[in-house]
């Protein structure tokens, strides 16, 4: 066996599909009159994709009252649901899954793996999504999905509902211009609350915070702002939100600039 | 049973009527990015920030051009493009019906013009980035006369820039002295 091979080794194509299989397809999404079998092909994922199917199985969102069902072997499935970014080591186990799968049957690409690779698209042993070694019917985005995206994923396969997501292009037109934000707060304090805000709760909620504090600070309003602050305080009724917005209040009089950080 | 009976009516339903009924997200859920195009400067601080490379941008010198990709077959919600951007064009909505039948429809692209460079004429930036960092001067105090006097300087790219400087270097006889000819 040569060492090296004519092809690069991430190179793959899918397996085609025979004309046959794809006219039963057809049919098969049309009209299912029973049951649709699930089997669950991990194929290199991280597990959190399994959880969340798991959690779409549960009494709250009870997937089994559509008759959708998973099934411990290929040869009973209708649909395989792939989950992963489709690894070197579990590429034979998935092609053998799809193999023994009897011949209509909807591949579903499950999370950001299964669709595209997701975080893991460039690594050295990943193919990059399951669309890269099999067909791929329906493409489930998300890192994981929740449940709910998932129970509308397989609406979408059975044509229960219509798809909601379309390609889109943008094309810049005349003479656009962006404003900036906060025009009434100098620019210096704005990033300093930004920064502080974001220290003290993270970069999502921080940034929430300081651009809320923001609104209040540029609000047509005769109160002073102090009141409106405790104000809006009240309204929260949040101790952590408390703390951060009097740190930031801090930073707007003055008293810690060059203290906190 | 009949102390059964009575706990199955007491609980209810726990199911969620999902499909036939939309579910609201949980406060905080991070879902599709919502873009804004009007409000991108196109200056590429989310396509660095991804983990994922789920956004990526290519610039085209010879059209002019740069576009903007992103794949939400490959987002992973983290929402670090939330966190950079300057002008809050992208923002992680609730939405999270997100599954298609095609590959193609899971890509959102905008395309943006690229301004010319006042020496040697060749597209270098966005236009509207450079609109953007006039704004901010004005922002930071800097009078409005004054600020546009500046674009004067922001409309050169860094390759004549750094030519003027040499050239301006070289005037002054600084760098023929070790043996650098501009």
């Amino acid at each position: 066996m040569s060492l090296q091979s004519a092809t690069p080794v991430n190179a793959a194509s899918p397996q085609s599909e025979r004309e046959q299989a794809a006219q039963l397809k057809k049919t098969l999404l049309q009209d299912i009159r029973r049951s649709v079998y699930v089997f669950r092909v991990d194929s290199g994922g991280c597990n959190a994709c399994d959880i969340e199917i798991f959690a779409a199985l549960t009494p709250v969102f009870d997937v089994e009252r559509f008759g959708i069902k998973v099934v411990p072997s290929p040869r009973h499935a209708d649909v395989i649901l792939c989950t992963g970014a489709m690894t070197r080591a579990m590429r034979m186990p998935a092609l053998r899954a799809y193999d023994a799968a009897p011949d209509p049957k909807i591949v579903i690409a499950y999370g950001a793996c299964g669709c595209t690779g997701g975080i893991f698209h460039d690594l050295y042993c990943v193919w990059g999504g399951i669309d890269k070694i099999i067909p791929v019917d329906v493409y489930i985005p998300g890192c994981p999905p929740t449940p709910a995206a998932t129970i509308y994923g397989f609406a979408l396969a059975l044509g229960m509902l219509d798809q909601k997501l379309k390609a889109s292009q943008y094309v810049e037109t005349g003479d656009e211009r962006v404003a900036v934000n906060h025009p009434r707060i100098p620019y210096d304090l704005r990033i300093l609350l930004e920064r502080e805000a974001r220290r003290m709760a993270g970069y999502r909620q921080g940034r929430e915070i300081a651009e809320n504090f923001m609104a209040l600070l540029e609000q047509d309003d005769a109160r002073p702002i102090a009141q409106r602050v405790t104000e809006f305080l009240a309204r929260e009724n949040d101790p952590r939100l408390t703390e951060i917005v009097h740190s930031l209040e801090a930073i707007c009089t003055g008293e810690s600039v060059g203290t906190n950080r | 049973m009949f102390k059964l009976l009575k706990e199955v009516f007491r609980t209810g339903n726990a199911t969620v009527r999902y499909p036939f009924a939309p579910l609201p997200a949980a406060p905080n859920f991070r879902g599709k990015p919502h873009y804004d195009a009007e409000r991108c400067i196109a200056c590429a601080a989310c396509t660095i920030a991804c983990p994922a490379n789920a956004l990526s941008m290519t610039t085209d010198v010879a059209a002019g051009k740069r576009t903007w990709e992103i794949c939400f077959g490959r987002c992973v919600f983290c929402g670090r493009c939330e966190e950079v951007c300057p002008t809050q064009a992208i923002a992680l909505s609730p939405e999270y019906e997100l599954a298609v039948l095609d590959r193609a429809d899971l890509y959102q692209t905008a395309e943006f013009r690229l301004a010319s460079c006042r020496i040697c004429d060749t597209p270098f930036a966005p236009r509207k980035e450079i609109d953007y960092v006039v704004a901010l001067l004005v922002q930071a105090g800097l009078p409005e006369a004054l600020a546009e006097l500046r674009r004067a300087m922001l409309e050169i790219c860094p390759a004549c820039k750094r030519q003027s400087q040499v050239s301006r270097e070289a005037g002054a006889g600084g760098l023929h002295q070790i043996g650098v000819t501009p």
